[in-house]
């Protein structure tokens, strides 16, 4: 049905954190597909050992001809797909992309960062253009702190004509945690950044309506 | 009159897909290169011919296995690149 890209042309803004937040609390809700189209395949094996919630399907697939293949296939079968990309400008990046309805960009707020997320925003609207489609783009910020450079960061977007998502993630240790023990953000700040992603996102119909397809495939 | 293509709304076929992005941008590597792991090649030689390569080495500032690899590459023998390097490790300091 729907599939969203997670993609930034540069590496440690968060990607898999954000496929693991958006994958772990949609599961039990949708008929998810994570695709995990990054070489080091973080978000599979996530998935696959750690993550202690609702199974979900995930597939490794950083090939880009065979990835194009799997992602018409799987979305066909799911509600939505989550595909993960490696940090830096590559084919099977760019696969995903041309092939999303839409695409979240997520950045820190280094000077290296916001300008890496304004390339792949960029490259993004060229896919589009070539493909003839609308393939939405947004960036969120990630690891916020309340402080001068992540306000400054947040002008610079701006500036720069990047449409962002009101959502956020805060630097938060409860993001780091649940890389390792593999349970979502029950409570708290962490918790509610997340809910208040997903509801964005739902708003903008990136994200399906919960329990539409309760049927969830390990 | 001008013909006018509307957009298009659904997701384009996977070769489709490919043919875009790899038209598009060009210039993006794979997201993971094939792999060319190291492996071993065992050869018994003469003396002589060991004592030949040798003072080849010695005298061209190389390892054995790069006197031999540069020699098959010359003759046309695709030789990976790392073959052709002197990668013997170092102690630091």
């Amino acid at each position: 049905m729907t599939v969203l890209t997670i993609a930034s042309s540069k590496g440690g803004p968060g990607k898999t954190t954000v496929c693991q937040a958006l994958g772990g609390t949609l599961a039990g809700e949708l008929r998810l597909v994570a695709l995990d189209a990054d070489p080091t395949q973080a978000l599979a094996r996530w998935a696959g050992g750690a993550y202690e919630g609702p199974p979900f399907k995930t597939i490794a697939e950083p090939d880009e001809t065979r990835l194009a293949h799997l992602i018409a296939a799987q979305a066909d079968e799911a509600d939505l797909v989550l595909v993960d990309t490696a940090g830096f400008g590559n084919r099977a990046a760019t696969v995903a992309m041309t092939s999303a309805d839409a695409v979240i960009v997520p950045t820190l707020a280094g000077e290296a960062d916001v300008t890496e997320a304004e390339k792949t925003v960029r490259l993004v609207e060229g896919l589009a253009r070539a493909a003839r489609r609308e393939i939405p783009v947004r960036v969120l910020l990630n690891r916020v702190r309340r402080t001068t450079l992540a306000r400054h960061a947040a002008s610079e977007l701006e500036a720069a004509g990047l449409p962002r998502l009101s959502a956020a993630l805060s630097d938060l240790v409860a993001y780091g945690e649940m890389t390792y023990s593999g349970r979502l953000p029950a409570g708290g700040q962490s918790a509610a950044e997340v809910a208040a992603l997903i509801a964005e996102l739902r708003a903008l119909g990136w994200v399906p309506a919960a329990g539409l397809h309760p049927h969830v495939e390990a | 009159m001008k013909t006018l293509k509307a957009r298009a709304t659904s997701r384009p076929s996977p070769d489709a897909v490919v043919a875009i992005a790899t038209a598009a941008a060009p210039s993006q590597p794979p997201a993971q290169l094939p792999q060319d792991r190291p492996t071993t090649l065992n050869v018994r030689l003469r003396e002589s011919s060991v004592a030949a390569i040798t003072a080849r080495a010695k005298e061209r500032g190389m390892t054995l296995k790069q006197v031999v690899c540069h020699a098959l590459a010359e003759a046309g023998v695709k030789v990976a690149d790392a073959d052709l390097e002197d990668r013997t490790p170092r102690r630091r300091g």
